[in-house]
Parts: C-alpha cells; structure tokens; sequence
C-alpha cells in the first residue's frame, strides 16, 4: 500500500473533510494568520474564533502563561461583534482552500439561535461550531455545557435556525461529561467537540498573586491529553454522532489515542503554538500508520481501542 | 513519509555558531538566507521547542548579514533552558520574520537607542541602519550588573556613542538607564527602546520630558506569534490611528481603551499611543 492511496476523509455530519485535522477555534485565527507558514490545502479546516452578539473588549492582560506541558489562557472572547464580523470579516473566507467552520458563543439561548442564524447564512461558512463552553468569561458562557438543561437548549435554539453541520464544543469540567453528550446528541447536534480546556489558574508567588488579567483561565497543550482521551472515550460509548477530537494533539500518535478511542477527526490549537508544522506531521503520521498495517482509510481504525464505540455515524 | 513542504517563512536550519559572553546569555548563529535578507529591524522570529510540549518562543532577531541570522537569549525559564543548551550542529527551525519593527523612517539625525538587558539585541539593526544613513547613534545600555552588558564594544565599533548603566553600579551610571537619559540630556531626534515592560515605561516618560516620541519593543509571551491567538495584547489609545480595527467596550463600562496584538500590531509601537 502507497500510503498516498490511503483515505484520511472524515465526515462530521454534512461536512466532508478531505484530511481529519481541523484547527482549534481560537487558535488560529482564520486560516490567513497562519497562510505564510502552512500550506492550507494540507490541512482540514479551521475552526473560526468565536463571535459574539456585541463586541467584546476583551480580558485585560496578562492573557497567557506557559506553563509545564501546556498553556493557560483567558483571551475573554475579543472579537467585533456578529454585525462587524458579517460586515468586514466573514467575505474573505471565500477562498480558504479547507473548510471553514464558523464558532458561535453566546450568554443567552437566544444569543447562541441569533448569531448562529446569520454567520450560518453565510456561504462562506460550512459549518457550525457551538462554544457553549468558553471558561473565560466570569464563568458565564461555561454554564452552557456544565448544566444538561441549558445545553439542551442552547443546542435545540442552535439546531432550529440551520440545516448546516452544527458541533457542539463539550467543557470537560464537569462531573459526567457523557451524560452532557447524550443531551446534547438528543437536542441536534450533528457532532461532538470533545474537548474544549480544563479550568485552571497560575500564582506568582514573587507578587503574591495570580498571574492571569482575568485571575482563572484555561488550560491546553499536551498537559491536558490524558484528560481529553478519556473524554472521547466516554462520549464515544454514550453517542452515536461523530467526535472531534481536542486537547493537547502535537504529532501523530497523539492524534491516533484520540481516533482510536472514537473520535472521527481531530483539532490541533495549541500545538500550532509548539510548531506550525504540526498539522502536517499530524496527517502524514497518521497516513504512515494506517499504511504500516494495511488500512486503506481512516474510517476503519475509528473507535478501535473502545470495545463499548457505539459508531460515530447518525443514528 | 512524504517530505514537508512548508513554506519560504519557516526555517529549518542548524547552529553554525554559538556564543555565551556571560553565563545565561547566549547567541546563536544560523544559516538562514532569506530570514537574513527579508528581516526589518525591531522585527522578530519564533523558536520551535526542539523536543515539544511548550510553546514557541519569540526572539527579537540580533544579528542579519550576508546568509546568516543570530538570536541573543537570557535564560529565565525552561523554554530559554533548552534553548540555550543547543551547540553547534544541533537543528533548529523558526518561522519568520514577524511583527512590525522599528519606523525607520522617523529616525531624524540622532537616534537615541535604550536597551535593558537582552533588550539590547533588536537595537542592533536599527543602529546599522541609522549610521548607514547618516544620522548619529547614541546608545544607552542598562543592566544588573557589568558581566550582564553584553556586546556594548559592538555598538561602539559601528560608530555609535554609548552610555552604560548598572543596577549595582559595578559599570557607568549606578542606577536605571532611563535615567541615565534623562540625566544626559542630549538633544534627540528619536528614541527607540527594548526591554522589560517597567523600563519601558520610564523609558516613554523620559522621551516625552525630552521632547521626541518614543518607539517602544515590548517584550511578551507570544503563543502563535502571528496574530492568530489574541493572548499577547497591549492596551492602545483609542485615539490612536490603529484603534478603529479592534473592538471597543460597550458604552458604559470603564475600560476606555482597546487591545492591539503586541506580535502582529507590534511588537513595536509609539509610546504615547500604549494606555499602560
């Protein structure tokens, strides 16, 4: 088997990706941020930052720390506003060479059915991602995915004003996230975004105090892989939608633990931030995996290590 | 495995040389052509962690001549750390040039350059620069202590004037270099600064009490380094030319001012137009 031959599509309800590697809403701003460094027919798609109803200012500084294996971060969902956004942004995704995923945050049910109505009229737009789990705003935009009811419903408002792929993005900071799924599944979603980063904070001891402008944030990179596995393999023996797969990806093999515990495709964000190359290494891995042992596509290896996988396709 | 086809601003190169004039500080010396033909002074390029795990880290370019660029690193974490235990032979990619430098244009016939510490590495440009076109150039160069004063004979070698300044007074001025400036007093027609936020702070104060406008470098944690993220903001003057393309705070809250991204709006940017 030449591993050019081997299938790496995945399919998210409506959405064909021609590779598995979509990139991190957030982290990689619209695709062109990243146009001089990567070639973007070699990836997926990107996951477009989150827009808001009204403008967002923003968390004041300090917005990042480093830390051991990982990235805390409370960005606070700056961005222009659904108006401006649709206004000056949304046109010049026309000619991104993947798909483009538009993402939805909101503090309301009615804000998520809102902003997600227009930006998913727009053709420019494939797909819906629903961040009903953004840990850094006052605890406010989290609530969504940390309590059934209001993911329930901000999923069905969501499902109510498209027919396009609508993700739903899964905060792991809950008790059951599996339970969170399956409410999720029920209420339309076409696909699950597992995971979104784990809450955390960081104190400098020199001032005595905390070193994020907005005090908590949220954690990412390799730090949190374990964490974000173990997601995709609950979520995965509790629905039958596909997963997306996030939280710490950085090369192959750690695409491969969360395929292989059932997610259909993968999002790499703060492993761009390691090495813009990494979606590259990502999808070349994981073609000379599955050509290594005689797979010819992607699909076939899908849940494989989940004995409980309950499919990855609609029901 | 089919080779990476990456594109013209990622740079996969190895250390062709390797200096440490003071325990902590190093240079590295790379082959890198076109980031050595392309780079602007005051811009910068992001680091790959060779073994992962940890973001990239941004390092103002020092040095660009012919096929060869280097990068000056203090050591203050394990990000640095590694960095700073590559030799000679051992591979090393970045991606760049990024940011916006130094306006070049508004330099006027004697530059006054401010480095604190590592501060000092994405001055040297601008001083090749400056002197090449005429002007005069005056460095003012502060540091701990005198082992930290790292290069100041390169400055000096070029034409420029220099300055030092101690926090333990074991070189020059004993005290901070924005005094030392300010102590001077000499007639300037632009000053640009690089190093730790509270210098450049003072360093901007100083500029205004000496009638010139102040470029600043700051110096952040990026995570992607290309505007991408929106983690290294800067709070911007919404008076200033480039307020409009950020989004304001509603009507009504406190906050009166924008953020502009240091790595993509920066990581240079005119003091009197920074609310910080």
């Amino acid at each position: 088997m030449v591993s050019a031959d081997i299938d790496l599509s995945a399919q998210l309800g409506k959405l064909r990706l021609t590779l598995p590697t979509l990139m991190g809403s957030g982290c990689y701003g619209s695709g062109e941020e990243y146009a001089s460094l990567v070639d973007l027919t070699r990836i997926g798609g990107v996951v477009l930052k989150s827009v808001t109803r009204h403008p967002r200012l923003g968390n004041d500084a300090p917005r990042l720390v480093p830390v051991a294996a990982g990235l805390l971060n409370a960005i606070g969902l700056q961005n222009p506003g659904i108006d401006a956004y649709l206004k000056h942004d949304v046109a010049k995704f026309a000619d991104r060479p993947c798909a483009v995923v538009g993402s939805v945050a909101g503090f309301s049910v009615d804000d998520y059915a809102y902003v997600t109505e227009r930006l998913a009229a727009r053709d420019e737009i494939d797909a819906i991602e629903l961040n009903i789990s953004c840990p850094n705003v006052a605890h406010e935009g989290e609530t969504f995915a940390c309590d059934p009811e209001l993911a329930e419903r901000a999923t069905r408002a969501a499902r109510g004003v498209t027919d396009k792929t609508l993700i739903v993005k899964l905060s792991p900071n809950v008790t059951d996230i599996a339970s969170i799924a399956r409410v999720v599944e029920a209420a339309g979603a076409d696909a699950l975004a597992v995971i979104n980063t784990v809450r955390g904070m960081s104190i400098d001891v020199e001032r005595a105090a905390p070193r994020l402008g907005n005090v908590t944030g949220g954690l990412s990179g390799a730090a949190i892989r374990p964490i974000a596995v173990l997601a995709v393999w609950d979520v995965a023996r509790a629905v039958r939608v596909p997963i997306l797969g996030q939280g710490g990806i950085e090369t192959a093999r750690d695409a491969l633990e969360f395929i292989l515990a059932g997610a259909t495709a993968v999002s790499i964000g703060t492993g761009n931030f390691t090495d813009p190359r990494a979606p590259l290494h990502v999808a070349d891995g994981i073609r000379a995996y599955l050509a290594e042992r005689g797979y010819t596509r992607l699909a076939e290896i899908v849940g494989k290590a989940n004995p409980e996988f309950r499919g990855g396709v609609r029901a | 495995m089919p080779a990476l086809e990456t594109l013209q601003s990622v740079h996969e190169t190895v250390v062709c040389d390797r200096r440490e004039p003071v325990p902590g500080i190093v240079i590295l010396g790379c082959r890198a052509p076109k980031l050595a033909r392309d780079v602007a002074p005051g811009q910068f390029v992001m680091v790959v962690p060779p073994s992962g795990e940890r973001v990239s880290t941004a390092l103002g370019v020092y040095e660009a001549a012919g096929e060869r660029v280097s990068l000056m690193l203090v050591v203050v974490g394990p990000r640095t750390r590694e960095l700073a235990l590559l030799d000679v032979g051992d591979e090393l990619a970045m991606f760049g040039p990024l940011g916006n430098g130094f306006a070049l244009d508004a330099l006027g016939g004697d530059v006054a350059l401010v480095a604190g510490g590592v501060g000092i590495a994405p001055l040297l440009l601008p001083a090749e620069r400056a002197l090449a076109a005429g002007a005069r150039v005056h460095l003012y160069y502060g540091a701990r202590t005198q082992r930290a004063l790292v290069d100041a004979e390169r400055f000096a070698a070029l034409g420029a004037a220099v300055s030092l300044a101690t926090d333990d007074g074991s070189a020059g001025f004993h005290g901070y270099v924005t005094e030392l400036v300010l102590r001077e007093n000499r007639g300037h027609s632009a000053l640009l600064a690089c190093g730790p936020s509270p210098m450049l702070r003072a360093a901007g104060a100083v500029a205004r009490a000496l009638g010139v406008r102040a470029q600043l470098s700051l110096e952040e944690t990026f995570a992607c380094g290309v505007g991408a993220c929106w983690g290294c903001v800067v709070p911007l003057d919404r008076a200033s030319a480039q307020a409009p393309k950020f989004p304001a705070a509603p009507p009504g809250e406190a906050r009166t001012y924008v953020h502009a991204r240091i790595c993509k709006e920066g990581p240079v940017f005119w003091s009197d137009e920074l609310r910080w």
